[in-house]
C-alpha cells in the first residue's frame, strides 16, 4: 500500500513539476506569475481528448500535436498579450492581469463552445504491474517516465546549449544580455515555447487521469505551489518542490482523508513560506538585483 | 569610425545629454573623463542602443547605427558596462560564450577563448567557476574579455577601473593598451582621469551633459582648465 500510494505521488508529482518547470521559464525571464497557463494546460487536454477520443489517433502522435498546440498558443499569449506589454516596459502587475485576462477569455471561450461537461478519455494506459508485490497503475508509470524524459531533456538543453546559456544570461540580465547580442524577443518566444510543450504533457496526462473540464486549469495552482516551495526561477527546484507535493498529496489523501487533501497541500505551502519564503533553491534577492 | 553628432538624451523630464558630438577613429583610444553623474554612463548605454536617444545621430564605419542592443553589436559595438554585471550564475566559460553569442564560427571562437587565456591566464585557472565567485579584479578581466569575445571593432569600456585596487588598475589600462595594439578601438569612460589621459589618444571632459573640452590625451591632462573643471563639479555637487 505504502509503495502504490508513493509511485501515484510520484507520478501527480512528476505532472505537477510539468506544469511547476513551465511555470518557472516563464517567470525566471519575465519576473510574473503567468497565470493563463493553466488554461493553456486545460486546451491541451481537450485537444489530447479530441485527438485520442474522436479522431482515434495513436498516443504518441496525439502527445507531439498536444505540445505543439500548448507551445503554438503559449507563444500567442506572448505575442498577442505580453509583448505589448514589455514594448511599454509595464510593471509586473499588468502582466499578471494580463494574464488573468487571458485565463479567463480560454475558459469562457471553452463553455461557450464545448460546454461545461467532463469528458472522459478513452481507456488508454490502463491496468497494473506488480512492483516488489504492489500493484502500480501503468499510467503512473508512464506519467513518470514521461516527465522525466521531458524535464530531464529541459534540463539538458538549458544548461548545455547555446540557446540555454542565452536563457540564463537573459533571466539573469536583461539588458546586459541585449549587449552581448541576444534577442530579447527570440529567447522570450523560445522560453514560452518550451513551457507550452510541458502545457502538452501535462494536459495530457491530467486529462488521462482526471478526464479534461474547462476548470481543470485551476490544477496549475498545484504546479504554483510546487514552484514556490522549490524557489520560483529554479527548474530543479520546481521538480523537487513538486515531487514533494505530490507526495504530500497522496500520503494525506491514504492515510488521513482525501477530502481535506488540498488543505495540507496549502498548509504545507504556508509552513514553508514561514520557514523559507525564497524557496528550497530560491534565488536570493540581492543576486537578482 | 564611431561618430556621435549633437545627440540629447532624456530621462523623463532631465536633460542628461545635451548636444553631445564626439568622435573615435580608427586603432584609437579616446576617453570620456567627468564625474559621477555627468552622463558618461548615459553616453555609453545610448551608443549601445540601451536607452534612446531623442535627437541626434550615432553612426559606425559611414553607417547609422540601428536601434536594438543586439543589431549594434552585430555591427561590431559592444559595450562593457559599468560594475562589470557579469552573469553570476554561469560559469567563466559560460560568460565567455554568450559574449560571442552572435558568432557561428566555432573554431574561431574557441581559438579566441584560448587567445583571452594568454591574454587574461587568471581566468583559465576559474575556468569553471561560476562568475559570481571570482574576485573584482578577475571580474573585470572577464568583462573585457567577454567583450572582446565578439571580436568588436569599437570595445566600449565603462569605467574599467572602477572599485579595483591601485595595483589591478595599472593591469587593466595595461590591457587596454593591449587590446588596441591588437586593432581594437577603444572607447572608455573613466573617473581616474590621469591615469585614462595618460594613455588616451583623443579625450573629451564631460560636465553635467555637456562636452566642456577636448583634445589629445595629453593635452587635456596638461590643460589648467581640466583641474578647474574638477573642481568646479566637486564644488557642484557640495
Amino acid at each position: 500500500m505504502l509503495i502504490q500510494t508513493v509511485v501515484t505521488g510520484i507520478a501527480i508529482g512528476g505532472i505537477y513539476a510539468l506544469m511547476a518547470v513551465g511555470y518557472s521559464l516563464i517567470f525566471s525571464i519575465l519576473n510574473f506569475s503567468n497565470f493563463a497557463y493553466g488554461p493553456i494546460i486545460m486546451l491541451c487536454s481537450f485537444f489530447g481528448y479530441f485527438g485520442l477520443g474522436i479522431l482515434k489517433l495513436p498516443f504518441w502522435l496525439v502527445l507531439i500535436l498536444s505540445m505543439l498546440v500548448g507551445a503554438f498558443l503559449c507563444c500567442l499569449s506572448e505575442i498577442l498579450a505580453y509583448r505589448p506589454l514589455r514594448k511599454r516596459k509595464a510593471k509586473t502587475l499588468y502582466f499578471m492581469i494580463s494574464a488573468m485576462g487571458i485565463s479567463i477569455l480560454l475558459e469562457n471561450m471553452v463553455y461557450a463552445t464545448v460546454g461545461a461537461h467532463f469528458y472522459n478519455y478513452p481507456q488508454i494506459l490502463q491496468g497494473t504491474v506488480k512492483l516488489l508485490a504492489a500493484d502500480i497503475g501503468v499510467l503512473d508509470l508512464f506519467a513518470i517516465i514521461f516527465s522525466c524524459i521531458a524535464i530531464g531533456a529541459l534540463h539538458f538543453f538549458i544548461n548545455h546549449s547555446k540557446p540555454g546559456i542565452a536563457i540564463r544570461a537573459v533571466s539573469y540580465d536583461t539588458v546586459v544580455s541585449q549587449i552581448n547580442g541576444i534577442n530579447i524577443n527570440a529567447i522570450v518566444i523560445l522560453v514560452f515555447c518550451l513551457a507550452g510543450m510541458m502545457a502538452g504533457i501535462a494536459g495530457m496526462f491530467l486529462g488521462m487521469k482526471y478526464m479534461a473540464y474547462p476548470t481543470m486549469g485551476w490544477i496549475t495552482n498545484k504546479a504554483y505551489i510546487s514552484a514556490v516551495i522549490g524557489g520560483m526561477g529554479s527548474l530543479p527546484g520546481a521538480v523537487v518542490g513538486a515531487i514533494i507535493l505530490g507526495l504530500v498529496e497522496s500520503l494525506s489523501s491514504v492515510y488521513i482523508s482525501s477530502a481535506i487533501r488540498d488543505v495540507f497541500s496549502f498548509s504545507f505551502l504556508i509552513i514553508m513560506l514561514f520557514i523559507k519564503p525564497s524557496g528550497l533553491f530560491g534565488k536570493t534577492l540581492e543576486e537578482k538585483v | 569610425m564611431l561618430k556621435v553628432d549633437n545627440v540629447n538624451v532624456f530621462y523623463g523630464h532631465i536633460h542628461a545629454i545635451r548636444d553631445v558630438s564626439i568622435e573615435a577613429k580608427d586603432s584609437q583610444i579616446v576617453s570620456i573623463v567627468g564625474a559621477n553623474g555627468a552622463g558618461k554612463s548615459t553616453l555609453m548605454m545610448t551608443i549601445a542602443g540601451v536607452l534612446k536617444k531623442s535627437s541626434g545621430s550615432i553612426s559606425f564605419d559611414g553607417e547609422l547605427l540601428p536601434a536594438e542592443p543586439h543589431k549594434i553589436l552585430a555591427k561590431g559595438v559592444c559595450l562593457v558596462p559599468e560594475r562589470r554585471r557579469l552573469y553570476a550564475n554561469l560559469t567563466v566559460r559560460e560568460n565567455l560564450l554568450a559574449g560571442a553569442y552572435l558568432r557561428k564560427d566555432k573554431a574561431a571562437i574557441q581559438e579566441d577563448m584560448e587567445e583571452m587565456f594568454s591574454l587574461f591566464p587568471i581566468l583559465k585557472q576559474r575556468f569553471k567557476q561560476y562568475a559570481g565567485t571570482l574576485s573584482g579584479g578577475e571580474q573585470q578581466m572577464l568583462a573585457i574579455a567577454r567583450g572582446l569575445m565578439s571580436r568588436p571593432k569599437l570595445l566600449m569600456l565603462d569605467e574599467p577601473s572602477l572599485g579595483l585596487a591601485p595595483m589591478l588598475v595599472q593591469q587593466v589600462f595595461d590591457t587596454i593598451c593591449n587590446v588596441r595594439d591588437r586593432g581594437t578601438t577603444i572607447f572608455m569612460t573613466e573617473q581616474n582621469a590621469s591615469d585614462a589621459l595618460a594613455i588616451s589618444d583623443y579625450a573629451y571632459v564631460l560636465e553635467t551633459g555637456r562636452i566642456t573640452l577636448s583634445g589629445s590625451g595629453k593635452e587635456v591632462l596638461e590643460n589648467p582648465e581640466v583641474q578647474k573643471a574638477y573642481l568646479g563639479i566637486k564644488q557642484e555637487q557640495s
